[in-house]
């Protein structure tokens, strides 16, 4: 008689808990964390454990906690498709988000068509993953090498350049950002001829063959798809001939992000027009200095970087993408996922729901000096976003 | 002939593998053909390290080259897998014969560096073809027969397609032709004086691994869906190097063993920490300096210590 009472009791108790614990929601993410991509990898993981320690704060999405499962992809697309393929049948995790390489997106992709899980391309610009190899379950909401490339020919053509020289690295960003330029050169730049188009290698440190070539090619501006330590090393061997004084330098690939004016600081050149996802300085939407302030609590350290906001973004969609399908299943969440609008801290954007690509823009302007820093700030910081 | 108890084990192996399934797990049907396919490749690499005696380090090369082929035919040429599979094989094997003619030229380091540098020509193809082999996006989207597209089914389609490619390799290397390169291995000169055409021996172990990489290769390509250039880079080929060491290249089922240890030691380590550079850099200092003979030879030592203190008492 007694134990039936304490059975029932447990039982009850059992029931009561069974209905409170909700098994939590999971979302599995894979960016560079060690090696050359961890210097964006890591970033954007914080951006993205920022986004869950928010939502988790306040009931996580539909009132269950989410549970973060991070791996590294090791920059290695087959590392990533196998740790993707892991986290989905080991991990049951109910989606994925990350990513930085096209290879490394492209190959996500591949899983997430194979396997019917959701994957949010965060940092990828791979044109195809929303084009040839589009499928239902993948969506991005990083830029693309088209919106960008569109973006530079129009300020090609706002500032009336006529000679240009065409700067690319001869990999798959660098070639897919060259034929996004040269589609929208006509529309906004007809005038505009390319005179000489150069391709240095990924991961080239060495400029000197290429920098008297542009020199003596008598371009008054250069379209430039030299990200990070590509442009650093180029300023640094071009910037002592001279080079930056009379050629307007405009410049996909982030070169107007924070890291790197902070990276360059006093050498950072005259004449250089660039963009970036995100200014620490800098807010287009009254909800950013609220998450700045926050990431740099997190990060401790008051200058920011760009890519946490990408990490942000990819979490901000998830949530909002569940909480309209009232579902985590792979179907619902896609078919949510299509046309959905959120505010973020760069505005409000949107998906596409045919080309699922997400219309977000970036912040492109000159970039200038300051008397009370040591490094130069985008000013006036202009946000261009898709139409 | 194979004895009897190497059949009689290697069957029993064969066959608990084929019942993993029944398991229900999804992820280790997945680890499980993974660690097959690395398998067959690292047993095809030991035909050059362990019985000619030189370290390739370019086997990379021939697991791209078999993967992208197989990857091209069956997506870009829409050919039936009977055919495509082959023919991939077919085209690694001559295109290791053909790096082999100049590779056997030379030994030792020389060998190792030649090697190398065919490999990462064949890194510098797949990186530029770019119309072919999609470039350093990778090739994604391979066509695969609805049948090979469930995972149990290409579980056993590469439980199968390995156990044939093993057992071929134990015909091959237990054979006139195995007994003849170990021969080669020990001492060059000697085997050279009593009529054995050391060259030829040897570019045709080279030619064997490098078609068997090929099927390997392959297999891999259509379990990812995708072939990327990082396969034929120079780690890649580094990677497969150490899964031979590790297992111990001095006996023929060491290098399974070694894939199995490597690839299942990355997939846990990296659930934990991103860290596996650290760990590996540990498995090599250990591996030089404790387990010069890998894996198998540690047991081996082990059981002979066992049998000593047995034969004491």
């Amino acid at each position: 008689m007694k134990y039936s009472v304490i059975l029932a009791a447990l039982g009850v108790l059992g029931a009561g808990s069974a209905v409170a614990q909700q098994p939590p929601i999971k979302i599995g993410v894979l960016y560079p964390l060690t090696g050359g991509g961890a210097v964006y990898g890591v970033p954007a993981l914080a951006g993205h454990q920022l986004a869950i320690e928010e939502l988790n704060a306040k009931g996580g999405i539909m009132g269950r906690k989410i549970e973060s499962i991070e791996r590294d992809d090791k920059l290695n697309p087959a590392t990533a498709s196998s740790t993707m393929k892991e986290l989905i049948t080991k991990d049951k995790v109910d989606i994925v988000l990350g990513g930085l390489a096209s290879s490394v997106g492209l190959a996500m992709s591949e899983v997430s068509k194979q396997e019917k899980v959701v994957y949010i391309s965060t940092v990828p610009k791979s044109i195809q993953i929303t084009t040839d190899k589009l499928h239902k379950y993948v969506f991005r909401t990083s830029a693309n090498t088209d919106q960008e490339g569109d973006t530079m020919a129009m300020l090609a053509g706002r500032n009336k350049l006529g000679k240009i020289c065409h700067l690319e690295l001869d990999y798959a960003y660098g070639n897919d950002l060259e034929v996004g330029i040269l589609k929208a050169m006509p529309k906004y730049a007809p005038d505009a001829k390319i005179v000489l188009t150069l391709k240095p290698k990924l991961g080239a440190t060495d400029f000197n063959p290429f920098i008297p070539q542009v020199m003596a090619a008598g371009c008054d501006g250069v379209l430039s798809g030299l990200w990070g330590p590509h442009f650093v090393s180029w300023v640094k061997q071009a910037a002592p001939l001279g080079f930056f004084n009379k050629i307007k330098w405009i410049s996909g690939g982030e070169v107007g992000s924070h890291e790197i004016a902070g990276e360059l600081k006093g050498e950072y050149p005259d004449n250089v027009i660039s963009n970036t996802y995100e200014l620490w300085y800098h807010g287009n939407d009254p909800s950013h200095a609220a998450f700045q302030a926050k990431l740099a609590k997190k990060l401790n350290t008051q200058e920011t970087p760009q890519w946490a906001a990408l990490g942000y973004i990819g979490v901000m969609y998830t949530a909002a993408a569940m909480e309209k399908a009232k579902s985590t299943e792979a179907d619902k969440v896609a078919e949510a996922l299509e046309g959905l609008s959120i505010g973020t801290p760069v505005g409000k954007l949107t998906i596409d729901a045919k080309t699922h690509q997400a219309n977000i823009g970036q912040f492109w302007g000159p970039m200038v000096k300051k008397p009370d820093r040591a490094y130069r700030m985008m000013e006036p910081a202009e946000y261009i976003q898709p139409k | 002939m194979p004895q009897r108890r190497t059949l009689v084990a290697s069957a029993i192996v064969v066959l608990l593998l084929a019942l993993l399934p029944l398991s229900g797990s999804r992820y280790a049907v997945d680890l499980a053909t993974e660690v097959l396919i690395y398998a067959l490749f690292a047993l095809s690499l030991n035909v050059v390290i362990g019985f000619t005696g030189n370290i390739s380090f370019g086997h990379a090369a021939y697991f791209a080259i078999g993967g992208y082929a197989c990857a091209i035919l069956l997506t870009t040429y829409d050919w039936p897998l009977a055919v495509s599979l082959p023919a991939a094989v077919v085209l690694a094997g001559l295109v290791a014969a053909a790096v082999g003619y100049f590779c056997v030229r030379l030994t030792q380091i020389y060998f190792a560096m030649l090697t190398l540098a065919f490999a990462m020509l064949v890194w510098g193809v797949a990186f530029k073809w770019k119309e072919v082999t999609g470039g350093d996006d990778g090739f994604t989207g391979i066509k695969l027969p609805a049948m090979l597209a469930h995972h149990v089914g290409y579980f056993y389609f590469t439980l199968a397609v390995v156990a044939a490619g093993v057992a071929a390799l134990w015909v091959i290397c237990h054979s006139a032709f195995g007994l003849t390169l170990v021969a080669v291995r020990e001492n060059a000169v000697r085997a050279g004086f009593i009529g054995v055409d050391t060259r030829r021996m040897r570019w045709a172990a080279f030619t064997v691994a490098g078609t068997f990489g090929g099927l390997a290769g392959a297999l891999f390509g259509m379990y990812h869906r995708g072939m990327y250039i990082e396969n034929a880079f120079w780690t890649e080929s580094a990677n497969v190097l150490i899964m031979v060491l590790l297992g111990g290249i001095y006996s023929f089922v060491g290098p399974i063993f070694g894939a199995a240890a490597l690839h299942l030691l990355q997939t846990f380590t990296n659930q934990y920490t991103p860290y596996w550079p650290t760990v590996l850099g540990l498995i090599l200092l250990v591996i030089v300096l404790v387990l010069p003979d890998g894996l198998i030879g540690l047991a081996a030592r082990f059981k002979a210590h066992r049998g000593a203190r047995r034969g004491r008492t």
